[in-house]
């Protein structure tokens, strides 16, 4: 019997990212799926990327991973999402061709270490709380020293085409019932919801009477390695749903699962089906769809915008009144997707379980929702397990919430638990002007080794780092006086307050001919514009660390063995949310919502009047 | 339950006076009734009781009014007793000393505040009604004192902060919307900058309003002046309707000032008492006199008291002294000992407080200088300065291109109601971007 240190189970974009990273710190790796064919599968939109998604698949690349870098070489349409609101948001979007996506993560991982076992994981093995290996249909039990279960929307799976309902994982795929036994028996688990819309036909398009949305690709990527994108790139399209799409709809709610009551289980506020849109914003005249294609050689289209769980005739009949898919034919149609996931206050902060020690959890299975969601989870999760068995240098500070995006969705997840399907947005990060994805080599740099990146990518690295000290060594020796900067027509406070060419930079229009004009010297325009923003977002860095350290002395204080019944002068509503989330110190406690000022106080309060007693 | 020890304190002066009540709060209220009345209380909640209160030796304290609440239908939300001493400040001491005596652990002397305080804790009050508790004992306004005794019966949601709490989240969160949502919806950053000028707008506003109500104040300053031993101090008293000033047949009894609140006709007053002039002042005198002098600038009008001793100069050097323009009365005194051939008020000090009062014409002269229509005020000091705060945040939004930095900022906003009004918290800020906007796909 082989013998690991890790199994990977499930080869979604949390189990790929998990057993390369595993493999790249040396580890002995295995990864388990239900079928080779679903490598890296994108289950549901043919795209990665945007505003908040890209933030975290940067850092995954930045770590070792490769959603950025296969999702360059398979992009087939790029768009820049917030171009003009500068790099902390911008949201780079790649329309992905799944094939090519497959094709090259099944080429990578097989030209890697990793064991790949195509097998369904039935059972977990442990024995008094400490994990020994899975067990597998075919293979039977397999041993090893950590075990990283990524199994997305399968464990008890079930999906919905408007009233019938399947068990499978998603189609095509049959739901994981034996292991979810075991997750339900060890573990909170609740039921999430998410659905998918129809996949239409490119021929039975009529893309003369629609607005084409042509591909931006401005030298942007998502990999912070890729020089460029060498595929055909080809437009999507942009239609409209109308009043008659909205009656069809309407008039057969109780035709849809998700309307007609079959599925109790929460969804997304933010993926909305399009029986919610018309629902809740029935006044609008139309909600976009963009018509996505599935491949350069697919005859798929992905309509991005109509997800629902309507009964299909009734999908073809709405499909049917929108422009320009009068004549549609569906290959296969929307559907509404419901599975176990585990409450993700089950897990440590390294993602462990708190019951079983090797035991991690990654992806759609802690509740949240996203490829790169779920391959940020992968690769923490398999970070932290090489942490523990290998004891590899590696400094876990870079996920600290202010200092990353998998260090928000590590917090929030761990700290507040779901109460559906958790996606990321820049909005969630305090410190977002920070966590940007032009500066990630910056945020993660300690990390960064010669193990995880070929030598090209680690001499970029390097070059860029060493580019940038130099210009910004130069910047601080260069002074300028009030005066100075007027007869360059550059109006500052007469301060008297002699600036650096670091400070003064905020100033300029950020081009590399003013900056060669102005400063004498030559720079490329990726790195001006880093170091332009580095210069304008200085004073916020300032700010935004007093009170992360502020709000770091409120985290000292532990509430783990607080009793808040005992509490008897909080309000019912206030005792209500702090059992339900069980914050661990003070700081928690005060980002629940709801919590006042007041109640903290109390907390505090019973704290040191018990402490007083002991002492 | 918050518990730490039974506290006790006095809710009256301690003063010579008809009653001086006491109240006490804490778990041990029950067994301190017990050994001061030898009666069980237990099951006189609410219940007004006069009964005898004895020392520890058995001798008889007082016997007085007292009331129990039960916990927790009390004002802290502990056991509370009320105790209503006769108004004898050795009586109270003694009260005091036998409280002591019980030696029950942890009872002490309350601190300021700390039965309020008790209340928030016990969430009788919340926060901002034991604010609202202390406004009101330190008002002297009759308008926030309807406001603060709003906040106080009805709760946090009368303030009138809580709408702009709401439309900062809506700013905010269309902010936020903007940046993460820029695809599913059409955003425009002149729009956002327009509403967050109206945010301002309104916050401004609000404080421009409040700050001239708060000019409008609602106590009208008034001073005594005149040559020595003229009747002032005469005066003083009957207006307030106590024996606070000394009177004496000698020239020079009032040194210090003295001041009293007094409210006549439904207005408030407040009289000043001072050392009366004369060529030769002694030391203290003259120091007292002085000090009347300064507090002149705050005063609203004066009263210039003479008698038949007095000459026209003495009032010319009053008028000078005191910098007194057109805001003063002449009174006469003793009318019922002197005759008098001028048009001015005369009074004596036979006639009545209330005719006394009519005749100097005194609430046509609080008409005169406090704004007669008592206005609503909207909000309180607490309030105001929350206000003002958020203010300082105006400049740097209005004037940035960047919205980022504007979310940045109105985030540091957000922070700043979250601490008066409970946190908001991302999860708030998305509710209301996905009921306000159609987001995602
Ligand atoms: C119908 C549908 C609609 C979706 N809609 C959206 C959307 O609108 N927006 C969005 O952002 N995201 C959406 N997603 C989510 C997105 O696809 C996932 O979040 C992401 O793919 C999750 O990655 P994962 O690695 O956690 O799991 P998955 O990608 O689901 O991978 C799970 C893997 O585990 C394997 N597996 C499962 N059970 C076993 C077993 N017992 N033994 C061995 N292998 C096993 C499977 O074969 C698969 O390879 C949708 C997903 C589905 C299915
Ligand atoms: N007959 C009569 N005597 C009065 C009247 N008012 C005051 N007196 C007497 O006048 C004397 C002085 O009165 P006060 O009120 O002390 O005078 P004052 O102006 O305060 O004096 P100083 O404090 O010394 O400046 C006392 O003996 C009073 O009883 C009055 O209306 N009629
Ligand atoms: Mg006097």
């Amino acid at each position: 019997m082989e013998h690991y240190d890790v199994i990977v189970i499930g080869a979604g974009h949390a189990g790929v990212e998990a057993a390369n990273i595993s493999e790249k710190y040396g580890l002995k790796t295995a990864l388990i799926t239900k079928n080779l064919s679903d490598l890296g599968k994108l289950s549901c939109n043919p795209s990665i990327g945007g505003v908040g998604k890209t933030h975290i698949a940067s850092e995954v690349d930045i770590l070792g991973g490769v959603i950025c870098k296969i999702g360059d070489k398979s992009a087939i349409h790029y768009r820049v999402l917030n171009l003009s609101k500068g790099p902390a948001v911008w949201g780079v979007r790649a329309q992905i061709d799944r094939d090519l996506y497959s094709k090259h993560i099944l080429k990578y991982i097989k030209s890697s270490k990793i064991d790949i076992i195509e097998d369904e994981a039935i059972n977990i093995l442990e024995k008094n709380n400490k994990i020994l290996g899975v067990e597998c249909v075919s293979a039977g039990k397999i041993k090893s020293k950590a075990v990283i279960l990524t199994t997305g929307t399968f464990l008890n799976g079930k999906i919905y085409f408007g009233r019938e309902v399947k068990e499978a994982g998603r189609i095509g795929n049959s739901s994981s019932k034996e292991l979810a036994k075991f997750i339900n028996k060890n573990f909170k688990t609740m039921r999430l919801k998410t659905g998918t819309p129809p996949r239409i036909y490119t021929q039975s398009i009529d893309y003369d009477v629609l607005e084409p949305q042509p591909s931006e690709n401005n030298g942007i990527y998502l990999s912070y390695f890729t020089k460029q994108n060498t595929n055909k790139n080809i437009n999507c399209y942009i239609t409209k749903t109308n009043n008659k799409t909205h009656k069809i709809i309407r008039d057969n709610l109780d035709k849809s699962a998700m309307y007609s009551g079959i599925i109790k289980s929460e969804g997304v506020r933010y993926c909305p089906s399009i029986e919610d849109k018309i629902t809740k914003f029935g006044d609008r005249s139309g909600h976009n769809i963009f018509l996505e294609p599935e491949g350069l050689n697919s005859d798929l289209v992905y309509p991005n915008g109509i997800s629902n769980s309507l009964d299909i005739d009734i999908q073809l009949k709405f499909l049917r009144s929108i422009k320009g898919l009068e004549k549609c034919e569906v290959d296969q149609y929307g559907y509404a997707v419901e599975y176990d996931s585990v409450d993700p206050r089950e897990l440590k902060l390294n993602f462990e379980t708190k019951k079983i020690e090797n035991f991690f959890l990654a992806g759609q299975i802690n509740g949240t929702t996203g490829y790169e969601e779920a391959a940020g989870q992968g690769i923490y999760a398999a970070i932290n397990a090489a942490i523990k068995l290998k004891k590899i240098k590696f400094n876990s500070e870079v996920f600290a919430r202010n200092n990353s995006y998998i260090g928000v969705l590590v917090d929030d997840l761990t700290k507040l638990g779901v109460t559906e399907p958790y996606r990321m947005f820049t909005s969630r990060a305090e410190n977002r002007l920070k966590l940007r994805t032009d500066n990630s080599y910056e945020r993660f740099g300690i990390n960064i080794n010669k193990k995880i990146f070929n030598k090209t990518e680690f001499t970029q690295i390097k070059k860029n780092i060493n580019d940038e000290s130099k210009i910004i060594k130069k910047l601080l020796s260069l002074k300028f006086s009030p005066n100075d900067l007027m007869k360059k027509n550059i109006k500052v406070k007469k301060d008297g307050k002699v600036r650096n060419g670091f400070e003064v930079l905020k100033f300029l229009e950020p081009t590399i001919e003013n900056f060669k004009t102005f400063f004498n010297i030559s720079i490329n325009q990726k790195l001006l514009t880093k170091i332009y923003f580095d210069s304008k977002y200085e004073v916020f860095y300032d700010r935004e660390k007093k009170s992360y350290e502020q709000l770091n002395k409120n985290k000292n204080m532990n509430l783990k063995n607080i009793d808040f019944n005992k509490i008897p002068s909080l309000s019912k509503e206030i005792l209500e949310k702090l059992n339900k989330f069980k914050p661990e110190n003070l700081y928690d406690a005060g980002k629940i919502s709801g919590i006042t000022p007041s109640a903290l106080f109390q907390i505090v309060k019973h704290k040191k009047i018990k402490g007083d007693r002991v002492a | 339950m918050f518990k730490s020890g039974t506290i006790f304190s006095n809710f009256t002066p301690l003063v010579k006076s008809p009653v001086i009540g006491y109240r006490i709060s804490g778990d041990d209220v029950l067994e301190i009734l017990k050994k001061l009345t030898n009666k069980n209380f237990s099951k006189n909640h609410s219940r007004v009781q006069i009964i005898k209160l004895f020392k520890r030796d058995g001798s008889i304290l007082d016997e007085c009014s007292v009331v129990y609440f039960k916990s927790p239908k009390s004002f802290t939300g502990e056991d509370v007793c009320e105790v209503f001493l006769h108004g004898s400040p050795l009586i109270a001491s003694q009260f005091e000393q036998t409280l002591k005596e019980f030696k029950i652990p942890g009872l002490r002397l309350a601190k300021n505040g700390e039965f309020s305080y008790r209340s928030v804790l016990n969430n009788k009050n919340s926060l901002k009604q034991a604010k609202a508790i202390n406004q009101i004992i330190s008002n002297d306004s009759f308008s926030s004192l309807e406001y603060n005794k709003k906040l106080l019966f009805e709760g946090d949601q009368v303030s009138g902060l809580t709408s702009l709490r709401e439309e900062a989240v809506d700013l905010f969160s269309e902010i936020t919307a903007s940046i993460d949502f820029v695809d599913d919806e059409e955003f425009n950053f002149k729009k956002i900058i327009k509403k967050a000028k109206i945010f301002f707008y309104k916050c401004h506003n609000i404080l421009q309003k409040t700050k001239n109500m708060n000019k409008e104040k609602n106590i009208c300053k008034i001073m005594l002046i005149g040559p020595v031993n003229v009747g002032k101090s005469t005066l003083f008293n009957k207006m307030i309707d106590k024996e606070r000033a000394i009177v004496t047949n000698i020239k020079g009894t009032t040194r210090d000032i003295l001041s009293n609140e007094f409210i006549f006709d439904g207005r408030m007053f407040e009289v000043f008492d001072t050392a009366g002039h004369r060529d030769k002042q002694g030391k203290i005198e003259r120091v007292g006199y002085k000090k009347a002098q300064q507090l002149s600038l705050e005063i609203d009008h004066f009263f210039i008291l003479s008698d038949k001793y007095s000459t026209k100069k003495q009032i010319y050097s009053l008028k000078k002294d005191f910098g007194i323009k057109n805001n003063y009365t002449l009174v006469e005194t003793k009318s019922d000992q002197y005759q008098y051939q001028s048009k001015n008020v005369k009074i004596n000090h036979n006639l009545e407080k209330d005719s006394v009062l009519s005749r100097l014409k005194i609430s046509l002269i609080h008409k005169k200088y406090v704004s007669y229509k008592v206005k609503k005020a909207d909000f309180n000091d607490e309030e105001i300065d929350f206000l003002e705060n958020i203010l300082q945040y105006k400049h740097d939004i209005l004037n940035e291109s960047d919205i980022l930095i504007i979310a940045q900022i109105m985030r540091n906003i957000l922070d700043d109601f979250s601490y008066e009004f409970g946190y908001i918290n991302n999860e708030d800020v998305y509710d209301r971007v996905f009921s306000n906007f159609c987001i995602g796909k």
